[in-house]
């Protein structure tokens, strides 16, 4: 008897946090079953100098020559291969030393960044501090190196 | 194992009723603030719990919306002692989870934030085992005192 008042308690607490935590977040449910949210958890209204882009649009980007190609993956994985003519800002080693206020690039014109591909983070964090540092136009390139690469797409290296 | 054992071995700890009321403070409080840090940006949360690379998006996202308010109501009740033991064995399953969560992260070597308190969470370590674990005890010995009530009530 007291087992199953414990578990009616349970399902309770579970029940309500359920109600509440959906209820409030309502739109956000909306916009993901609108098909939100498929790249990264981020609030495009929030950011809306953001964009997420394709291999295609990014190998177009590319070849206009026009844009900038960030990498944000960290400096080892960079210095052994990148997009070709693409600079380095290692999210996560700038975090640490706190040098991510540091960095400088005009509001205008379009930055394309990258990370990894579409398990890494880095490229959306950095985007985030871009778009709050003023830039007008950023594209992240979702499928990253793994995807560009894939492809056989031209590339550069340090070494 | 013998339910009533388990709850001697953990009685034998809790007798203090003051010593209990100054573990549900420590663990509702804490529950308190990691819930409400995560309520204020559920989608940098859910991405916290995607970076884990243990749940689907879809899944991540809806953890992302409920948890944080399962993690407050649970603290809330425990303090003011509403389905405190409820609470607490809620808890301490989370507890559980999140070790468990946090012990193979290490093993698999990926390097994130926990994601415990939103922005200000801590790096996925060692630290956060013992920090984990010491909850864990605290919320366990909430949740054994209710069958030592009854023990002593036979």
């Amino acid at each position: 008897m007291a087992l199953k008042k414990l578990l009616l308690q349970i399902a309770l607490i579970l029940f309500l946090g359920l109600i509440i935590g959906l209820g409030i977040n309502f739109p956000l449910v909306q916009k993901y079953f609108l098909g939100d949210f498929r790249f990264g958890f981020i609030s495009l209204d929030e950011y809306s100098s953001i964009m997420f882009i394709t291999l295609g649009e990014a190998e177009e980007l590319f070849s206009e020559g026009e844009a900038l190609f960030i990498d944000s993956r960290p400096k080892e994985a960079f210095q052994a291969g990148h997009i070709m003519r693409a600079v380095n800002i290692p999210f996560e080693e700038y975090k640490k030393e706190k040098a991510l206020d540091l960095i400088f690039l005009p509001p205008e014109g379009t930055v394309v960044i990258y990370c990894d591909g579409s398990e890494c983070n880095s490229s959306v964090e950095l985007a985030k501090v871009l778009h709050k540092k003023g830039l007008l136009d950023i594209r992240i390139f979702f499928g990253g190196w793994i995807e560009w690469t894939g492809e056989g797409l031209p590339v550069s290296s340090e070494k | 194992m013998d339910r009533g054992r388990a709850a001697c071995i953990f009685g034998k700890m809790i007798s203090n009723k003051y010593i209990l009321i100054a573990f549900r403070l420590i663990v509702g409080g804490m529950f308190i603030w990691a819930g409400v840090s995560k309520i204020i940006d559920p989608l940098g949360f859910a991405q916290n719990i995607a970076n884990y690379r243990v749940f689907p998006e879809g899944i991540s996202f809806f953890l992302a919306l409920v948890l944080p308010w399962i993690e407050l109501i649970c603290g809330v009740f425990l303090i003011l002692g509403i389905f405190r033991y409820a609470s607490a064995l809620l808890l301490s399953g989370f507890l559980a989870v999140f070790l468990v969560l946090i012990t193979v992260t290490i093993i698999r070597g990926i390097d994130i934030d926990c994601g415990c308190f939103g922005s200000l969470s801590a790096k996925v370590d060692y630290k956060l085992i013992i920090e984990d674990s010491v909850l864990l005890f605290f919320s366990l010995n909430i949740y054994f005192s209710h069958k030592e009530e009854q023990i002593r009530s036979k």
